[in-house]
């Protein structure tokens, strides 16, 4: 498995010397260079300019046999059960996938499979998803939610979506996503700030 | 700016519906030179040829029809009608190009696009992994050969360029280069930052849908310093002139649900677009430019109002409408619309102004 990257953002010191916002990426996308990813990297970056963030981003397709043998938590390597650990750990969990077959990737699923039961409740949650057209915008609802709906997580009331024609390449240029990615922010952003350091 | 008219042609070899026979490609490339001087005579301001690499279309090489089109054609812009500008060489593209210049005094003009049939990619070893980067960079090569002469250039899809020196020079100051968009956001922010002629390709759907693209395009010129209101904006779609209403739509109906096969996909087989979803799409709020002089002036205008356009390319003979029906169709385009639309639009600027 490749290491969970760790961002180089700043574990900087903020305003009245609080942490940064520790936030987990779980990426569902199998491609090095995504849409899915780059629909997040305009989300960190958004967020990164309305408070300190330190990122994190675990590829669930990276994560090799010791996951995917798996079928229990206690089965897998200590690698990746540190892996986990950090998505069970952050401040914000980001949950971002392509749409495969009308849902997220099975590969995706079965991350949260090993997550623990309890231990995203009442964890901010980020729901983020990519698609071929907008038919699958609703994914999100559907699917996303209701997964962390299961774990009793806090997920974030706007969820973002971007469809194939958003994109030049992985770059996301349609503003009306921007748009929605700072608005579905700001309505979180008082909450997250209360929350800097508390993941664990 | 002056509203312009044209047509475009991807050149097909279907057989007529009405006899069953199937035109031999020597007679199409014919034909397609006869539209392109047809649509002179009468007037009209573009002759567009459309790429496709494939036996059931003779517009593989659309600059070899647009030179041969040049030396038949007195006053008529000659456009490609895209040029898949990501599976071949800028350097290549611009000779060609500004061959057709020279041949025809000035009339060339390129449309560059992504490709919206992708036959090519494998054709000339390019991969559709690089999809965007291949478009952003050649369009980046074709713009500075334009632009300066000679070049230094260096990308990552062809051999850089040493002080290269790229001829012929274009017959006047320059070749219009437009992008094609089929109409997805990213491609309209994109060349709106590029400050560059957009040609908008319309389908089906309302006559509206392509208002908030056009609003992507405008605001992301605007964003980069463009002047918006010099920047031309086109759209090509399919359509038909007919004596009547009732004969433009029966005319164009049976081939154009022939063309779209490909296009319009159910369960992964091509589908026949019912003949009601087709008479929906000639409503006034729909896109499509079919039916009498009077209904097709009345949609352009429609256009012009929602998008202000300043050129509208239209394909008359999409799916292998027969010579004779497409060129009469051509005729009334040019003699019957497209005065009455450019005294209309220009009436209009005036009053604005």
């Amino acid at each position: 498995m490749s290491a969970p990257t760790i961002a180089d953002t700043a574990p900087g010191t903020t305003e009245a010397g609080a942490p940064a916002l520790r936030v987990v990426v779980v990426n569902g996308s199998p491609n090095e260079q995504s849409k899915t990813m780059g629909l997040v990297g305009v989300v960190l970056d958004t967020l990164g300019g309305m408070l300190p963030i330190e990122t994190s981003r675990i590829d669930v397709y990276r994560l090799g046999p010791g996951f995917t043998e798996a079928t229990e938590r206690d089965e897998v390597t200590p690698e990746v059960d540190a892996t986990i650990r950090l998505a069970e750990e952050a401040d914000l969990l980001i949950s971002a996938t392509p749409v495969y077959r009308g849902s997220y990737p099975g590969m995706f699923k079965h991350f949260f499979d090993l997550v623990d039961q309890y231990a995203l409740a009442n964890k901010p949650v980020l729901l983020a998803a990519t698609g071929g057209t907008d038919r699958h915008a609703l994914v999100l609802e559907h699917a996303l939610r209701p997964l962390f709906g299961f774990f009793q997580a806090l997920t974030v009331p706007v969820a973002f979506f971007g469809s194939a024609g958003d994109f030049d390449g992985t770059t996301l240029l349609n503003p009306s996503v921007y748009g929605r990615i700072e608005m579905g922010l700001n309505d979180v952003v008082g909450v997250l700030r209360e929350r800097r350091g508390l993941g664990r | 700016m002056p509203f312009e008219l044209g047509i475009m042609t991807f050149g097909e070899v279907t057989e007529d519906l009405a006899t069953g026979a199937l035109p031999s490609p020597r007679q199409r490339v014919r034909e397609t030179i006869e539209q392109a001087q047809v649509a002179d005579q009468v007037g009209l301001d573009v002759f567009g040829v459309g790429e496709h690499h494939r036996t059931d279309f003779v517009g593989s090489a659309p600059t070899i029809l647009l030179a041969a089109a040049a030396e038949r054609t007195e006053t008529i812009k000659l456009t490609s009608s895209v040029t898949v500008l990501s599976s071949e060489d800028p350097v290549r593209v611009w000779e060609q190009f500004a061959t057709i210049d020279l041949l025809s005094a000035g009339r060339a003009e390129i449309i560059a696009g992504r490709g919206s049939y992708t036959e090519s990619f494998p054709l000339f070893g390019y991969d559709m992994k690089d999809y965007a980067d291949l478009f952003r960079e050649k369009l980046d090569l074709l713009l500075k050969i334009r632009e300066q002469n000679p070049i230094t250039w260096q990308g990552r899809f062809r051999p850089a360029l040493v002080d290269a020196d790229i001829g012929p020079r274009a017959d006047g100051d320059t070749i219009p280069v437009w992008v094609g968009v089929g109409g997805s956001p990213a491609s309209a922010v994109s060349t709106g930052r590029l400050g560059l002629p957009m040609a908008l390709a319309l389908l089906l759907g309302p006559i509206t849908t392509h208002v908030p693209t056009l609003e992507h395009y405008r605001a992301a010129a605007a964003e980069a310093g463009h002047d918006v209101n010099a920047l031309p904006v086109s759209i090509n779609t399919h359509g038909f002139v007919g004596r009547s209403s009732q004969h433009a739509r029966d005319t164009m109906y049976p081939y154009f649900a022939k063309g779209m096969l490909e296009n319009n996909h159910q369960r992964g087989e091509g589908f026949l677009i019912p003949r009601a979803a087709f008479d929906a799409q000639s409503s006034p709020r729909a896109g499509l430019l079919v039916g009498s002089a009077q209904e097709v002036i009345d949609k352009l205008l429609a256009y012009h109002e929602l998008y202000g356009l300043n050129r509208a390319i239209i394909q008359m003979g999409f799916g292998g409408v027969p010579q004779k029906e497409h060129l009469e169709a051509i005729e009334r385009l040019g003699t019957e619309v497209a005065p009455v639309v450019r005294r209309e639009v220009a009436a209009q600027e005036r009053s604005a102004a």
